[in-house]
């Protein structure tokens, strides 16, 4: 089996700020981390390995130095990994991304599973899973839980709002990672070194059958006009007495002059 | 990017999320239970930060001086004690790598790995002295004999493999190499002390144990010479736990006078605080940039004794203040055990004796400051 886990390189703070000018994230002076719903997407591709000896190629779209991103997912266990970073992929939105690594995808040829975090953490579309299976003309499978290999395919489980799915899914298939999904292992120290020994291939624009108009900037039809960060909110608080009693009748009477709880009649 | 860099990206961002989830969330529980709780020693171990500073030819990861002292600074920013215990094991496994034999390395570092080693100079009769210690070698044919009994010893009852000063003649020092699985060889007392509680710190007793030739580190009447070069190892991990142990003060009292209102005012907006906060900040960096140059000048090969007494010296006296400061702007909450603040101050406080002194290190630092105008 051949897998594919598209990374992202985001930044590591939770508190990102935005330029104003350019109404993006303001990367300076933050270090990068791999996506953590990507790290989950990671984790279920080594667990797959383990079970089927499965390749498990890496892959992200960026600047040079996401190449830490990648090195680091050597470390943890993949095979090789792939780096798209050309000029003409700057300023790309969901659309143009999913575009040129699903044309990153087709070059490696014969490929299984594309596993993706559910979302990115700083972006937090969830829109490039469902980009890359349209484009490659695979099934897709969003916010997987649990995954199994099974003869043929995967056993998938998503946890819904208010229902549980049990999926089969035949291959080739793009699957989207939930946090739930695994429990990520750190990279081991001494196999930083070790993951030297694989190999990272970076490829750019000539190197891939892209369609320039659907590329970089050019190729992304939506633009960003404004962002802003969400306004803090004050609550109301209330002290409940210590008594357990005192208190639970207390947060009931709340909650019903709110009409938040209300009496079944 | 070259391979250097992008193995110590990796490296600081793998610490960075082992501490945020393993080590910062038990920092009080390690320091009233006065051990790494949540399995965090077989944790540590699983992922070979044992092997951190140990040569590649070894099994290790061969990371620099500086690149150690910044893993060390990150672990402390989330608990002091596990940072020292690691400083404990790297500065003993240097002096190996440095003065050992090839029989006693291939013996030894390959157990570095899953093993502590400590490093033991102190003596009911003597520590900052090393003169006045007891513990003596006695050759026998081609074995060595040695008895005598080592006390508050960083990892001591953790570690089970001890570097050991001993007299080899009246006036001469030297290092033999022991282990916890040598005939003769007994734990003794577990010291009980005031901060970095998560330490174990004990004794060892040596009865008739018996080594080879190999187990001699570097020659006889070295030992001088040897002890001075973990101290100066270790005063530089120091000026990183130090540095770690000021973040994190820094970190809580800026949290609290941010949101602490005195007069509808957060108490950040007043004078008083800020001198406070920023005097904090400014012995933070300052001890940093030194522990810094210091493992620079390590990496480089060059002279680093004075720059590690400075890190040292000026990085626990500041921690002490700096966690004092922090005390006095939380107030009642500052003087609470259930806030980490005082148990950062008695951390801090370890560090004005372990390793030497600071009325020790000024005497180095004097000397060298005359030496370097003769």
């Amino acid at each position: 089996m051949k897998i594919v886990v598209g990374i992202k390189q985001v930044p590591e703070t939770t508190n990102v700020k935005i330029n104003e000018k350019t109404k993006n994230i303001d990367r300076r002076g933050i270090s990068g981390v791999i996506n953590q719903y990507d790290r989950h997407a990671l984790e279920a591709a080594f667990e797959i390995k383990a079970k089927t000896n499965a390749e498990v190629i890496v892959m992200t779209m960026g600047p040079d130095d996401f190449v830490v991103s990648l090195q680091e997912a050597l470390a943890l266990g993949a095979d090789s990994a792939v780096l798209l970073s050309d000029r003409a992929f700057a300023g790309a939105d969901t659309l143009a991304t999913g575009y040129v690594l699903s044309e990153a995808i087709k070059k490696i040829g014969d490929v299984d599973l594309v596993l993706l975090g559910q979302q990115s953490v700083d972006a937090d579309t969830g829109q490039m899973g469902p980009i890359i299976s349209e484009f490659l003309d695979i099934s897709q499978v969003t916010y997987a839980s649990k995954l199994d290999v099974e003869e043929g395919g995967l056993r998938i489980k998503r946890y819904l709002e208010n229902i549980e799915q049990d999926i089969t899914a035949k291959l080739p298939v793009l699957v989207t990672v939930t946090d739930q999904a695994n429990d990520p292992k750190y990279v081991n120290i001494v196999e930083i070194a070790k993951s030297f020994e694989k190999e990272v291939t970076t490829w750019h624009a000539s190197d891939l059958n892209l369609d320039a108009d659907r590329v970089g900037q050019a190729g992304s039809p939506s633009v960003v006009r404004s962002i802003s960060s969400p306004k803090e909110v004050v609550k109301d608080n209330y002290k409940l007495p210590d008594n357990p009693q005192d208190a639970a009748d207390e947060l009931v009477k709340i909650l019903k002059d709110k009409n938040i709880l209300v009496e079944d009649k | 990017m070259d391979q250097k860099t992008i193995s110590q990206d990796i490296l600081l961002r793998m610490v960075k999320a082992f501490v945020k989830n393993e080590v910062a969330p038990y920092d009080m529980e390690i320091d009233h239970t006065r051990s790494y709780v949540n399995n965090l020693w077989s944790k540590v171990k699983e992922n070979d930060f044992l092997s951190l500073m140990l040569p590649e030819e070894y099994g290790g990861a061969g990371f620099n001086g500086r690149t150690s002292a910044k893993v060390i600074n990150e672990i402390a920013k989330g608990n002091a004690s596990l940072a020292v215990t690691l400083e404990g094991h790297f500065k003993s496994v240097d002096q190996i790598v440095k003065y050992g034999n090839d029989e006693l390395k291939n013996e030894y570092l390959p157990q570095a790995k899953n093993r502590i080693i400590a490093f033991s100079m102190t003596e009911p009769s003597g520590g900052s002295n090393p003169m006045g210690i007891n513990s003596h070698a006695e050759k026998r044919g081609d074995k060595w004999i040695i008895n005598g009994d080592k006390i508050m010893i960083t990892n001591g009852g953790l570690a089970e493999i001890y570097c050991v000063l001993v007299k080899t003649a009246p006036d001469e020092l030297s290092f033999f190499v022991v282990d916890n699985e040598m005939e003769g060889f007994e734990y003794g007392k577990q010291e009980n002390f005031l901060g970095l509680t998560g330490v174990p710190v004990g004794e060892i007793v040596m009865n008739n144990i018996e080594v080879d030739e190999s187990h001699l580190l570097g020659k006889v009447g070295m030992g001088k010479e040897i002890g001075d070069s973990a101290h100066d190892d270790a005063r530089v991990l120091m000026g990183a736990v130090l540095t770690g142990i000021m973040e994190h003060e820094l970190d809580l009292v800026t949290d609290y006078a941010t949101h602490r209102k005195a007069i509808d005012t957060p108490i950040i907006q007043m004078q008083g605080i800020q001198r406070k906060i920023a005097d904090i900040a400014i012995s933070k960096e300052t001890t940093k940039l030194l522990y810094q140059k210091a493992a620079w000048m390590k990496d480089h090969g060059q002279d680093y004794e004075e720059e590690a007494a400075m890190a040292k010296a000026y990085g626990s006296r500041s921690a002490v203040k700096a966690g004092d400061d922090s005390l006095q702007i939380l107030g009642g909450y500052g003087y609470s055990l259930d806030y980490p603040i005082e148990h950062l101050i008695r951390d801090a406080r370890a560090m004005e004796i372990a390793e030497g002194t600071v009325e020790k290190m000024r005497t180095a630092i004097a000397l060298k400051e005359a030496e370097s105008r003769a």
